[in-house]
């Protein structure tokens, strides 16, 4: 059963979130500060966490920013700063999904395991054909280590990706040098539910860019092909052991 | 002789059926406290309830809620009597005339 951990100050907001979720199968814990947050995660695992962003300990964006920095926790915003511009600075703090409030519990619903699906079960196409799930892939120095999710810089330093990031990077490591429109990029992630979701994938890209050290203005793994998508510029080898 | 008022009937997800009895409770004493707050003119305090209104209204199936707390912030972040005192004299007649029926059909677009 997935554990969700809902991050509200609103009382009335955790009980609907808990009821709504535990009567659709996932097992709820609410808490109400950041502060809550990181006691929580000192727990039981948590497979997703829906956090609100005005808390009254600590900005809700920081907190999403910390998150992804320490763990691949899928993340989905849930809160009242509803413009375009909130969405695209939670996104880009590293969240995987946004809702702005009011909402409805059943779309809540939808979008958690959309990005549980995304995050965690969605198969590739060369899953699909081949089940490779021990792959390594090696890259310009990196490895991705598919079975622990982990990447690993030229220095061998562990970089923390979030569920999208590493999807997105597997994606272009099973077709580098070949131009990804953002349409193949978005089926292949599994989400086409929205407009949103083509700029999504330009924050994910760029996301994933700043994860592998890339100068934003000159990236040199993965380029802009303009009008076209996007392209994985590298020799890729899979491998055993990412040593 | 006064009519009554028509009921207004909002058709609410089953699977919430435990909580929004409570939930139509605490608005009903957001009401009197919002009536408080007005007369002593605190407008944050009331700022504060309109924007959890707003955030929660329509989760539970309320979507009139959700518009008139999103009108009640607005109104008390500009330190307006008149239309706070509005907001307050919908939400008690929103809450008299509410008939809640329960459904496992969803509607997403009810009030």
């Amino acid at each position: 059963m997935d554990h969700i951990l809902i991050v509200d100050d609103d009382p009335e907001i955790c009980s609907l979130v808990s009821r709504f979720f535990e009567k659709n199968g996932f097992r709820v814990s609410a808490v109400s500060d950041g502060n809550g947050l990181w006691t929580a995660m000192k727990g039981e695992p948590v497979d997703l966490v829906v956090l609100d962003l005005m808390l009254p300990d600590e900005d809700g964006l920081v907190l999403c920013r910390n998150l992804r920095a320490n763990s691949n926790i899928p993340v989905i915003i849930l809160s009242a700063r509803g413009e375009d511009l909130d969405r695209i600075i939670g996104l880009e703090m590293g969240a995987d999904d946004y809702l702005a409030k009011p909402f409805h519990p059943r779309e809540l619903l939808a979008r958690v395991r959309s990005v549980l699906r995304r995050t965690r079960n969605m198969p590739l196409p060369s899953q699909v054909a081949g089940g490779e799930e021990d792959v390594v892939y090696h890259f310009s120095g990196w490895t991705l280590d598919v079975p622990t999710r982990q990447l690993y810089s030229p220095q061998k330093e562990k970089i923390f990706l979030s569920g999208s990031e590493f999807t997105l990077l597997r994606i272009f490591l099973e077709s580098p040098n070949q131009v990804l429109s953002r349409e193949q990029l978005l089926e292949q992630i599994g989400s086409r539910e929205s407009d949103t979701y083509e700029r999504t994938v330009d924050m994910q890209v760029s996301r994933l860019r700043r994860r592998l050290r890339e100068d934003p203005k000159t990236p040199a793994l993965i380029k802009t092909v303009r009008s076209l998508g996007y392209v994985l510029s590298a020799r890729v080898a899979k491998g055993g052991d990412h040593g | 002789m006064t009519e009554k008022a028509a009921t207004i009937v909002v058709c609410v997800d089953a699977d919430l059926a435990e909580i929004v009895p409570a939930y139509l409770a605490n608005r009903r004493q957001d009401g009197v406290r919002l009536a408080e707050l007005l007369a002593r003119q605190e407008f944050n305090a009331m700022r504060v309830l309109g924007h959890r209104m707003k955030g929660s209204g329509m989760g539970y199936g309320f979507k009139v809620i959700s518009e008139l707390g999103a009108r009640l912030e607005k109104a008390a972040q500009a330190g307006s009597r008149s239309e706070s005192a509005a907001c307050i004299a919908d939400l008690d007649d929103y809450l008299t005339r509410l008939e809640v029926s329960y459904t496992q059909e969803t509607n997403l677009t009810n009030g």
